[in-house]
């Protein structure tokens, strides 16, 4: 039994509930047999983290999507190779040194996997491109707007935006750059954050903030992902004029403000799901009251 | 390209192949490399790499060819470093019927999870292999060992040896 050494399966046997009655009960009364029932039972308690396989799935299917694309629009230039080399050439010339971008729309979310397999989640009304062709030299990201980034571990890793430069190492941190609006916060590893004034290191949770001529704020945080990944957009201190500019690009409205002080600060979040709750949820805590026009495009502010 | 229903390229077929295999994929790839965040990347790039070269595998060999792929994902991977297995925030606990029972033995209870836990990633690789796969992912002996070539016999030697570990470990609590 537990002691015979010939015996090297018995305790496989038994968790396997293979082990015939005499076998059992002649265990049952071993002194080991409660501390192996404990490692058991403790065993059969334990669960893995949740799988979220259907958005894993459409992680897969958004490489994909990319992938054909890229197929296809080679073998529409076959013809034109064929018929004049000599544009070809010029063509080849050209789309070599094409960038790839990306832009979405109102309300609209796009995950982008890039070339060495770092992932960009873009945001409502923003725009990013790389360079594919120059991607191994170095990699690097224009961005105007938002996003969310996965780096994998690797070369240098650059984000520039007209606001100032992101550059990192292997990482994960969110990206927003629209106007003067620059808020930079990091959820995994290290980030530096450039432009001709500032030099930040941010370490994970740690984020970077700078609206036009206010001073440069720092903070720290805990959560583990921007909350607009999970459709809410939410706003820390945050002047109300980028507050509704958010608005704007996840509805696809138009806010006309009279005669209200655009900075006005706001703390606060809504869904990017559901306008009339969002709107309300903003409005009302500002203590504005808005009216929104019969084909729900524009809102005005009292 | 063929589209046939038999064929990975099909749209259907491989979200159905991909629904049924990418959780013990990914479990299973924990298990050996040891971080749960790495094996689903792992996952994801075998499936792309899976759908690229989907006319050239055919359904029958595609269990085996997302498991071949992701171990060598894995294993260049982990060259570099070896990594310890975690299980903070990724292997949790069912507290069963705890509702009934004073504060001192949930406490206690909550102690032997952890020391178990703990004995559990400090197992030898195939040990920690083999025993998880069994509990966790209801595993027959037979199972695992088509996964990994080798006899039944074997990996129930295995799970012998990772049960006495385990004692070992844990000691007399």
């Amino acid at each position: 039994m537990l002691s015979n050494k010939e015996d090297d399966i018995f305790l496989s046997r038994w968790i396997n509930e293979e082990l015939s009655e005499e076998e059992l009960s002649e265990f049952k009364s071993h002194p080991e047999y409660e501390y192996f029932t404990k490692i058991k039972q403790g065993t059969d308690s334990l669960v893995i983290r949740e799988y979220d396989i259907e958005n894993a799935l459409s992680r897969i299917k958004s490489t994909r999507v990319n992938n054909t694309s890229k197929k296809r629009s080679i073998i529409k230039l076959v013809p034109y190779f064929a018929a004049a080399a000599s544009i070809a050439i010029i063509i080849g010339l050209f789309l070599y040194q094409m960038d790839t971008s990306f832009a979405t729309n109102y309300g609209k979310q796009q995950i982008v996997v890039l070339p060495d397999g770092s992932e960009m989640i873009l945001n409502a009304k923003s725009e990013a491109s790389f360079n594919k062709n120059e991607w191994k030299e170095h990699r690097t990201v224009s961005l105007n707007g938002e996003a969310y980034f996965k780096v994998k571990k690797g070369s240098k890793f650059t984000v520039k935006t007209k606001n100032g430069t992101i550059t990192v190492l292997g990482t994960q941190f969110n990206v927003q750059s629209q106007n003067k609006f620059f808020e930079v916060t990091c959820y995994e590893g290290k980030v530096r954050v450039n432009n001709d004034t500032i030099e930040e290191v941010l370490t994970k949770g740690k984020g970077y903030r700078n609206i036009e001529k206010r001073a440069p704020e720092r903070w720290s945080f805990e959560s583990q992902k921007p909350s607009w990944l999970t459709k809410t957009s939410s706003f820390k201190s945050t002047p109300i004029e980028y507050v509704f500019k958010e608005l704007e690009e996840q509805y696809q409205i138009k806010i006309i403000t009279n005669n209200i002080d655009l900075k006005t600060i706001y703390t606060g979040s809504f869904p990017n799901t559901n306008k009339k709750v969002a709107l309300t949820t903003v409005f009302s805590t500002l203590g504005m009251t808005y009216k929104l026009s019969d084909d729900s495009k524009t809102v005005v502010v009292e | 390209m063929s589209d046939s229903k038999n064929s990975i390229c099909n749209e259907q077929t491989f979200d159905h192949f991909f629904k049924s295999h990418a959780t013990l994929l990914r479990n299973h790839m924990y298990y050996k490399f040891g971080d749960l965040e790495q094996a689903e990347d792992i996952v994801q790039d075998t499936f792309i790499k899976l759908w690229n070269n989907c006319a050239k595998v055919p359904l029958e060999k595609a269990k085996s060819y997302i498991f071949t792929i992701a171990t060598n994902l894995g294993i260049s991977n982990t060259r570099h470093q070896k990594v310890k297995f975690k299980y903070r925030d990724y292997i949790k606990h069912r507290n069963t019927d705890i509702n009934n029972e004073s504060p001192e033995f949930i406490a206690l209870e909550n102690e032997y999870m952890e020391i178990l836990k703990k004995a559990i990633a400090d197992l030898p690789e195939r040990q920690r292999e083999v025993f998880l796969l069994s509990r966790i992912d209801k595993k027959t002996y037979r199972e695992i060992a088509e996964m990994s070539n080798v006899s039944i016999k074997a990996i129930e030697k295995l799970m012998h040896k990772a049960l006495v570990t385990l004692r070992k470990k844990i000691g007399n609590i």
